[in-house]
This record gives C-alpha cells, sequence and structure tokens, in this order.
C-alpha cells in the first residue's frame, strides 16, 4: 500500500501545528505560573520599601521634624544638643596658662599639669577628654583657647600614629556639643569630604528619603530612659541613675586591665599621609596658631612595647611619621616621637597604650627632659 | 567580607543577578569565585588554607573507593590534616602558653616560641564540613566525587562560609550537583529571612552587645550589673548567632539552596537535652554523628555490665562518651579553658538530667504542670553557662559563681535593674517570635521561619508589612555601636 506524500505531509503538519499550540499552552501556562510569584515578590519590595516612608509622616506631626541642624551637618543629623561650654573659656582666660596641652587619656595619663607647672615654674592647663581625637581637639582649641583671647607660649597635642589626619575617628558627638559654636563650617567642609564614598551616598539617600534620623533623635533616649522607671522607685534615684552609673560605675579607674590597645593597627589607606592632609582638620590648626601667634607642639606617643622591644611599626607608618614631621616642621610646629624612648618601658604602661597612675610624674619629667627647647 | 556592609550587599545582588542568567555548570563556577572572592577579600592567603582543605579531603574520597585496602590509610590523612591545620592555626598559641605555664609548675623554664599565628574566619565551621565529606564516604553514606569544582563550592559556599551552619555531603553536595530552578515565592521567603537576620543583629544584638561589653569590662562588677551583662550577652549571642544563620539561609535560598536550620528557639528549652536539639543544631548533630557515636560505640565494647559508682553500664558509657564530647565541642568555641569549661558545665548538665531521668519520670499530667519550672530553671542554668563562655578570666568566674546581692549597694541595685530592662526591652521581638510560633505555628510571624510555596496575595501584604517595619525599625534603631558576629572567631 502507498501513501499519497501530500497526506503524510499534511498528517506531519497537523502534529507539528498541535506540538507548537501545546508548546504555547505550555509556555503561557508557565509564564502564568511565574506571573504571580513574582508580583508577589514586587509586592513585597514594595510595601517593604514604601511602610518606612511613614517615618516622614512621623516627623511631620512630632517636636522630631522640628528639630534645630546640627553644626556638622554632613554627618550628624539634626537633633537636640548640650550646650557649648562656655565656662570653659573663661576658666582660661582667667588661668593665663603658658603652656596648654591638649588630647585624650594619652595625654590624661602622662602629663600632669600640676606637676608640670612646679617643674618649668609657669602656668599649664590641660584640656583633656577622654576617647577624644582630631576634631574635638581642634574646635577645643578654636573655640576655647583662642576664643579665651590668651596668647599661650605653647598648645601641646598628644596624639597617636595616624589619628592627627583622620578627623573622621571618634567623631563623637557626645563630646564635640561642648566644644562646637552653633555652625562650625570649616570642620563640616573637612568631615565632608570623609563622606563622599558609595557608602555614604546610599547613607545620605535613604536619610533624606525616610528622614530616619530624627526619629532616631528623639526615640532612641526614650527608649533608653524607659527602663529607668522600672529599675528605681524613687524620682531623684531615677533623675540621678544615668549620670551616677558613668560617673561612679562605668569610670576609667573601674574598667579590668587589658593588654590590647582600643585603636588596632592602620589600614594602608589612613597611612596615606598626602591623600589624608588635606582632609584632615592640621592644615586649618596651623593656620589658626599662625593668625594668634601661638606655636604648636605634637608629641607623637609609644603606644604598648612589646616585651623589650618598641612597639613593631610598619614601613608604611613609618613613612607616614617622616611626612607628618616634615610637614609640621615645615610650617613652624615642634615635633616629637616617644618611639623607642628607653625610658618608656612595658613595665610603666597600664592597659594597651596608658601608662600606670603612679607613673605619671616620672612622664611628666621625661616630657619636660625630652623636649627642653619647647620650655625654653 | 561582613554581612552587614554595603559591600556585601553589591556583592550579593551582582553575583545573584548574574547567577540566575548562567546554565548550571557556570553557575557553580559564578558561585567558586564569588565564594573565594568573599573569602579572600580581607586576606587572600586564606584561599590557601581551604583550597588545601578541598584538595585533601578530594582526593583522600577518592582514595576510599578507588583503593578500598587503604582506605583507613585516607580516612586518617584526610583527619590528621584537617584537624591540622586546625589545631596550628586556632590552638598552637593556647598549648604552647599551657606548655610554658606547665613547665613553669615543674621549675623548668620555657620561653614561648614568638609566633602571631591570625586565625583565619571560618576555619573551624569549613574544615569540619569537609571532614565529614571523606568520614561519610568511608562510611558509605555517600560516594566519592569526581567533579572537583562541584566539591569546591561545597566546601566554600559563601552563605554559610563563616559561621555555619555546617552542612553535610549528602545534603549539600547533591544541591550543588542538581540544576536549580529561580523560585520567586523562595525568594520572598529569602528576603524577609535576611530582613529578619539584619534586624535580629542590627537593632537586636548590637544594642544589648554594648550593655555585656561594658559589664564585662568592669574589674569588679557586682551581683545584679553582673547577671544584668550575663542576661544581655545572653540574648546577644543567640540573636546574633541566629541572625547570620537566618542572612545564611535567606541568601542561599536566594540562589537556590536549602541550608539546614541551625536553631529552634533555644530560650523556650525546658531542659538540657531540649536545649542541645535547639542550639546550634548543625554543630551538635556533627558532634553526635562524629564524635559522641564512635565514642560509644568504642567505649560499649570496654566497659562491663553491671553497676559501678551506682550507675548501670549504659549510663556510664553516656556519660563518658557526653562529657568527652562537650569537652571537645567546647574547645572547638576556642582556644581558652573558659571554652573547654564551658563545655564540661554543659555535658554534666546533660549527664545529669539523663541519670535523673532514669531514677524518676514523672506522670505526664504532672509534668505538664512542670514545664514552666523546668523552663525557668533550664534559662536560669544556661545564663550560668552563658557567664563561663563569656568570661576568660576562671578565676573571675569562681568569683562571680559566688556573688551575693546583699554586697551590692542601692546604687548597683538599680543599674543592674536598668540594664537588665533595657536588654529585656530590646530582647521583646525575639520572646514574641519564640512565643508565636510556639502556640500559634501558622501565622504571620511564624512566617519568617516557615517555607510556604503557594502566593496568598493577603500573606504576602502581610510579609510586606513585616519586612517594612523591620526594616524602619533597623534604619531607626540600629545600635551606634557596630559589633563583629560573635561566632566568627571561633
Amino acid at each position: 500500500m502507498t501513501q499519497d506524500p501530500g497526506s503524510i505531509q499534511q498528517i506531519v503538519t497537523v502534529e507539528a501545528a498541535g506540538a507548537s499550540s501545546l508548546d504555547r499552552e505550555a509556555a503561557a501556562s508557565r509564564r502564568t505560573a511565574l506571573v504571580r510569584p513574582v508580583a508577589s515578590l514586587l509586592l513585597l519590595a514594595v510595601i517593604a520599601a514604601v511602610l518606612p516612608l511613614g517615618l516622614v509622616v512621623v516627623n511631620a506631626f512630632t517636636v522630631a521634624g522640628k528639630q534645630p541642624e546640627s553644626y556638622l551637618p554632613s554627618v550628624f543629623p539634626p537633633g537636640p544638643r548640650e550646650p557649648f561650654d562656655a565656662g570653659a573659656v573663661e576658666r582660661l582666660g582667667r588661668g593665663q596658662p603658658a603652656y596648654i596641652v591638649i588630647g585624650n587619656s594619652m595625654a590624661g595619663t602622662r602629663v600632669d599639669p600640676r606637676y608640670l607647672t612646679n617643674l618649668i615654674g609657669k602656668p599649664v592647663a590641660g584640656i583633656y577628654q577622654p576617647a577624644s581625637a582630631s576634631a574635638y581637639w581642634y574646635l577645643a582649641y578654636k573655640n576655647w583657647v583662642v576664643a579665651s583671647g590668651i596668647r599661650p607660649r605653647a598648645v601641646i597635642f598628644y596624639f597617636r600614629d595616624w589619628t592627627l589626619t583622620d578627623p573622621m575617628f571618634r567623631l563623637n558627638r557626645q563630646h564635640l556639643d561642648a566644644v562646637a559654636l552653633e555652625r562650625e563650617p570649616e570642620l563640616d567642609r573637612i568631615v565632608a569630604q570623609h563622606a563622599q564614598g558609595a557608602f555614604f551616598r546610599v547613607h545620605a539617600w535613604l536619610r533624606n528619603a525616610y528622614q530616619y534620623d530624627r526619629v532616631r533623635t528623639w526615640l532612641l533616649p526614650l527608649l533608653e530612659q524607659a527602663p529607668i522607671a522600672l529599675a528605681a522607685s524613687r524620682p531623684k534615684a531615677r533623675r540621678e541613675l544615668l549620670g551616677r552609673m558613668n560617673n561612679e560605675i562605668f569610670t576609667l579607674e573601674g574598667l579590668r586591665e587589658m593588654a590590647a590597645a582600643d585603636i588596632g593597627e592602620a589600614d594602608r589607606e589612613r597611612l596615606d599621609f598626602d591623600k589624608n592632609l588635606p582632609r584632615s582638620v592640621l592644615p586649618e590648626l596651623l593656620r589658626l596658631a599662625k593668625e594668634n601667634s601661638t606655636r604648636l607642639a605634637f608629641i607623637r606617643v609609644q603606644r604598648r612595647p612589646e616585651g623589650n622591644r618598641p612597639p613593631t611599626q610598619s614601613p608604611e607608618l613609618q613613612e607616614y611619621i617622616r611626612k607628618l614631621k616634615q610637614f609640621l616642621e615645615a610650617n613652624g610646629a615642634y615635633f616629637h616621637d616617644e618611639w623607642g624612648d628607653p625610658e618608656l618601658p612595658l613595665s610603666i604602661y597600664q592597659d594597651g597604650d596608658h601608662i600606670r597612675r603612679d607613673k605619671q610624674r616620672h612622664t611628666t619629667r621625661l616630657f619636660v627632659r625630652r623636649n627642653r627647647g619647647l620650655f625654653q | 567580607m561582613i554581612f552587614h556592609s554595603l559591600t556585601f550587599v553589591c556583592f550579593f545582588v551582582i553575583t545573584a543577578a548574574l547567577y540566575w542568567r548562567l546554565p548550571h555548570r557556570w553557575q557553580n563556577v559564578l558561585l567558586l569565585v564569588a565564594s573565594y572572592t568573599f573569602y579572600g577579600w580581607i586576606h587572600p592567603w586564606f584561599l590557601a588554607l581551604i583550597f588545601a582543605t578541598t584538595f585533601v579531603d578530594y582526593w583522600s574520597a577518592v582514595g576510599i573507593e578507588r583503593w578500598p585496602a587503604h582506605r583507613r590509610r585516607f580516612l586518617w590523612f584526610s583527619i590528621v590534616s584537617n584537624l591540622g591545620l586546625l589545631g596550628f592555626f586556632k590552638y598552637f598559641g593556647f598549648f604552647a602558653d599551657n606548655v610554658v605555664a606547665a613547665a613553669a609548675l615543674f621549675g623548668w623554664e620555657l620561653s614561648r616560641p614568638m609566633v602571631d599565628i591570625f586565625l583565619p574566619v571560618g576555619i573551624s565551621f569549613y574544615t569540619f564540613q569537609s571532614m565529614s565529606y571523606t568520614i561519610d564516604v568511608y562510611r558509605g553514606h555517600t560516594h566519592a566525587r569526581h567533579g572537583f569544582l562541584n566539591m569546591m563550592v561545597f566546601v566554600s559556599f559563601f552563605p554559610h562560609l563563616v559561621a555555619g551552619p555546617i552542612m553535610r555531603a549528602t545534603n549539600l553536595l547533591p544541591q550543588v550537583e542538581r540544576e536549580r530552578r529561580f523560585s520567586a515565592s523562595s525568594a520572598r521567603d529569602a528576603t524577609l529571612l535576611i530582613a529578619w537576620g539584619f534586624f535580629k543583629k542590627l537593632v537586636i544584638a548590637d544594642s544589648v552587645g554594648v550593655i555585656a561589653n561594658k559589664v564585662f569590662a568592669l574589674a569588679d562588677p557586682d551581683f545584679y550589673l553582673l547577671w544584668a551583662g550575663v542576661f544581655a550577652f545572653c540574648i546577644q549571642i543567640y540573636a546574633d548567632f541566629s541572625a547570620y544563620a537566618d542572612i545564611a539561609r535567606g541568601t542561599a535560598k536566594w540562589l537556590g539552596f536549602d541550608l539546614v536550620h541551625n536553631f529552634d528557639h533555644p530560650y523556650l528549652a525546658t531542659g538540657p537535652t531540649d536545649f542541645w536539639k535547639r542550639w546550634n543544631i548543625s554543630l551538635t548533630t556533627w558532634f553526635r554523628d562524629y564524635v559522641f557515636f564512635p565514642l560509644g560505640f568504642a567505649l560499649s565494647r570496654r566497659v562491663h555490665e553491671g553497676k559501678r559508682f551506682g550507675l548501670r553500664a549504659d549510663l556510664r558509657i553516656y556519660a563518658a562518651a557526653t562529657m568527652l564530647t562537650f569537652l571537645l565541642s567546647g574547645l572547638w568555641h576556642g582556644a581558652s579553658w573558659n571554652y573547654v569549661v564551658w563545655g564540661g558545665y554543659h555535658g554534666l548538665l546533660l549527664v545529669i538530667a539523663r541519670v535523673s531521668a532514669s531514677i524518676w519520670r514523672p506522670r505526664r499530667r504532672v509534668r505538664r504542670y512542670l514545664r514552666p519550672f523546668q523552663w525557668a530553671g533550664m534559662f536560669a542554668l544556661t545564663n550560668v553557662g552563658w557567664l563561663i563562655f563569656r568570661e576568660p578570666e576562671l578565676s573571675m568566674i569562681w568569683r562571680d559563681l559566688w556573688l551575693s546581692p546583699s554586697q551590692s549597694t542601692q546604687l548597683q541595685h538599680h543599674a543592674g535593674a536598668y540594664l537588665f530592662f533595657l536588654a529585656f526591652l530590646y530582647s521583646i521581638p525575639l520572646w514574641i517570635q519564640s512565643l508565636w510560633v510556639r502556640f500559634v505555628p501558622s501565622d504571620l510571624t511564624a512566617a519568617v521561619d516557615r517555607d510556604e510555596p503557594d502566593v496568598r496575595f493577603g500573606r504576602v501584604v502581610g510579609q510586606g508589612a513585616l519586612a517594612g517595619l523591620m526594616f524602619a525599625a533597623i534604619l531607626v534603631l540600629r545600635s551606634y555601636t557596630t559589633l563583629d558576629f560573635i561566632y566568627f572567631q571561633f
């Protein structure tokens, strides 16, 4: 039996048409099966992104929307602040110190201002703020020392390794409030240069879109204060609890000793002196000092020794310090590096890079001996 | 690279976007490149270690199958290599210090070798995972693989690389080998899981972590402050570790993988055995299968029948195997004696629970009334364990355990109560989630923990609202201080 080739062709065509229609149906059903889950995923994303916009509404109806701008709008959101400490300006004006030491606990554990006054026979003042860094030191110098109208013979800054050229390091609002004026455009310009990467751009975009920082300024303190009512029954105890906790329990003396320092090794980025210098407070500090005919001195503290040896320094850190010294001296500032001083052995260190309290006089004397040029 | 960084978010979005456009084999190539980038981000030389581990275990498994007469040698080669690597990088300093200290007791002065060894993150996790593959091949639970690429992906799969959960070859390798298809509903659940993980990490763990760090930094904390700090740490470690596990599971889900649950609301446990069925499940089951069972089996051939110390032979075997397993598990957590003591403490709790259960087993009705007390008791015991875990100085642990509330001043009392309530306030979402899952298993909050492939738009809206709330909470309530994931150090 022979079959008409045309009919075979017809059968094949019909089968092919049937198969392709089946394929189309299958594809359509696959698409339908995909549409709902994909739509559900998109819906979830949209709801998750839109819901936090409610924070903007919250701001419109609460005090959060009327918060004053901060003195560093590039990095700090609007919100209430502690008042500027004008008393410090007055105290400095009254005391007329010939030397002022500015720093954090590195300076605080190394130099006793009263003892130094006795040693050199001229009044010395110390502006010590634990856990502060270059932004605080700059504002303290500008808004306290310069504003007081005094002309000290030298203002001495104690610092560790790279901290002078990183204004973002410990940029802590809790400390800065006391030394910052209503606006700090110069410091804001400096820190804004550090807030320019992708991270900061995303952060700024989110902050503007959701205005969450404004809610944060009142909600977080509220949350942190809520348990006080459960913890203390008497109103006076409640009012004083947080202050007393900080001043009587969580003090520096109450902490256990730890060999590890509170700052780690610097990365390459931080040790790039040429890149970081224009983005630091250093040029501005030196300009102010020049304007006010005050000599600035910078003392690099020796960090915790390793056994009988001074702490290891990477080649990058050595290069950084060399350039820092060169820059400071070229701009009329005094520079001293404690690194490798044989009179700073491990035995006089307490925890981290701090000096033992009973060795503070030793390091004060050593400071005078090593820096005679500064006191003549 | 860490999960809670913009770098990781960008890395993951790019990886996931590319991944679903590739065929299966190239997906695995991309996973390998992504995983090695993820792991080598901090120190590229970490890659040499993970590659060495993979290489050794791959060829050991192949050797076990190809030369059955020498299978035991290949197994030991794998075990010794893995444990040797782990021992050198994690325990060298610890053992050197202890040898020097022990020699000093006998009047010998040894100088400690001045070698500073940097602990590669996640080494404890991936060596255990990789080693379990060789053991499973040896035991015949799985067969040796001949695709080195798949093996490399199995060992280095980035979502769970640095802090688990520890996956078994029998579970993860087949997922690496088979074709994966994008599922939007799975991605939806994964997104919620990731959001929940970030919320737990950035809002809860980091906030209460600050409290714990402050208290444990004190030289001489009183009773109230200490236990407030311990409670804060108890919340921190669970929120932190389970957050990592959730983000790991969520990111893996986005890539079409299912990682095992590592936590099952451990603070609802009513006894030590129950706790270990709920806490770090992947590690507990690893130790059960590869340490406890072989030890128990080996001991059963040596222990004599009949009672000794008032205990039947099976209880004595259980006690010995449990104690050894938990001491090792403690040591796995870190090169410090407090971890060993912590392991021993939990081992002891398990043994006591088992022995007491063999002596007295209350009726079902009584058990129901006992449950709240059992829960409270186990929660208190867990906190004692966390004190041991968090406090590296053994002398301080001893001192802390003998503290009395009567020695505290009123200020310390108030400060301790304040910190406790503050930590509790931050932990409320955890408790709500745990209790919701316990009592209302099929509802909205449970969705965070459960996969439901079907699409119900009402539920999706609920999930979206939940994700939005978590996002808003992260923006507003995240801690000022960002801490590393605790289990990174292990």
